[in-house]
């Protein structure tokens, strides 16, 4: 069994917790803590127990700039001309935990209330976005691993294009082969004793006066040769199979292997097929990602708005 | 944000003489790995390219090879029109076959 080491080649799962790293998600984890715990007390000590109660509106303020955090925070520090060297991956890191702590907080925000109401559709679109980002993390990891699996497959040892290899043994193949069937002549063996050797004679067609016809004097004239549309060469059954005795039988007369070299062809094709497949599978994913990105910004602010006309009047009342 | 929408091109892999040149062309500006998100530790674009082509991988540039999710980030910067992504991905090949060998 091959052995895969953390510390070296490129196994399966691997997790490089970094100083960065372990800091983010110690802040995630402190403050989902932070939520849960307020989130325990309140519901021993309030009353009111529902999304627009002022705890309610606590955490979906604090939801809320999470939400914006991880969405323009990530996106700030990508367009950033002046940035250093892993900035970029720290930002991703702090994206992702503000991404888990958000989503936390305005679940804690719903107070398990999901009537089908403009928030229940913004959470439930924060709540895909989250696990769209978690399962885009997964394929980051995974799926460059499968790319560089196939890419194996289209590479030589020395890192040299496969294809062109099995093109070039073929084409030595059809070379090889193709000069030995045109050298081959048939042996001149003798026929059995006592019966003249067969003899195929072309057959030469004259006129009564001596002269040679054409083939096709006669418009009724049929060939009785085959046409290339009744043969296809390409057929196993019509393929040249040398006799026993020929001299094309002999080992090494004719150099196997073209299926073979066919074959792995196809394999290597398939490879690149399966390649693109993945390369595509990173970039469509991440494209998803930001589409439920602009959906869940789009309900939220739905939601805001809706529930605004509904607090503005009770402000403006008092 | 639109322009997030837009993928960056699919440029299949390269060979190993064909990332060879593409690491001698490198003017060894830095832009490539300003634009990654998955490089964590400081590295120098000299050491990555010369254990890319052929020698030893050290720890950080191992590390930076199996974090690298070929999302095509370091291309569109690359004052040179060079293929990062395809070099990592030679990286990473050679990181696989390390693994085999053991």
């Amino acid at each position: 069994m091959k052995r895969m080491n953390d510390k070296k080649g490129y196994p399966w799962f691997f997790l490089d917790m970094g100083r960065p790293l372990t800091r983010t998600w110690t802040t995630t984890l402190l403050i989902c803590m932070l939520a849960i715990i307020s989130f325990i007390i309140y519901n021993r000590v309030g009353t009111d127990l529902s999304p627009d109660s002022p705890a309610g509106y606590t955490y979906a303020i604090v939801g809320t700039i999470f939400m914006l955090l991880a969405t323009f925070g990530y996106t700030r520090i990508r367009r950033t001309r002046q940035r250093k060297i892993g900035q970029l991956n720290n930002s991703l890191n702090w994206h992702i935990c503000f991404g888990t702590a958000a989503i936390v907080i305005l679940l804690i925000h719903s107070f398990g209330n999901f009537n089908p109401r403009s928030g229940t559709y913004a959470l439930y679109g924060m709540i895909a976005l989250v696990i769209s980002g978690f399962i885009g993390r997964i394929i980051d990891r995974l799926v460059p691993r499968q790319i560089t699996k196939e890419v194996r497959k289209a590479l030589t040892e020395q890192g040299d294009d496969r294809i062109e290899n099995i093109s070039r043994n073929v084409q030595d193949i059809v070379a090889y082969n193709t000069q030995n069937l045109r050298a081959f002549k048939t042996d001149a063996a003798p026929g059995p004793a006592g019966l003249p050797q067969t003899r195929l004679v072309a057959s030469n067609p004259t006129s009564l006066g001596g002269s040679t016809l054409p083939s096709s004097w006669d418009i009724a004239y049929l060939t009785l040769d085959e046409t290339p549309q009744e043969v296809s060469r390409n057929n196993q059954q019509y393929r040249f199979v040398p006799d026993r005795k020929s001299s094309l039988a002999r080992p090494g007369a004719l150099v196997p292997g073209y299926n073979q070299q066919i074959e792995e062809l196809q394999l290597v094709q398939h490879a690149l097929q399966r390649e693109q497949y993945y390369r595509a599978l990173i970039r469509y994913w991440r494209i998803f990602h930001v589409l439920l990105v602009l959906t869940t910004i789009g309900l939220t602010i739905w939601h805001l708005v809706y529930a605004g006309q509904l607090l503005l009047p009770v402000l403006f009342h008092h | 944000m639109l322009r997030l929408l837009k993928p960056n091109a699919i440029i299949l892999h390269k060979t190993r003489p064909q990332v060879g040149q593409e690491i001698q062309a490198c003017i060894g500006c830095n832009e490539c790995i300003l634009a990654c998100p998955a490089v964590a530790e400081p590295i120098t674009i000299d050491m990555l390219n010369r254990e890319t082509i052929s020698g030893p991988i050290s720890e950080p540039v191992a590390r930076f090879a199996r974090a690298c999710y070929q999302c095509g980030a370091c291309v569109s910067p690359c004052p040179v029109g060079l293929h990062r992504d395809a070099m990592m991905l030679w990286l990473k090949v050679r990181l696989l076959s390390m693994v085999e060998e053991e």
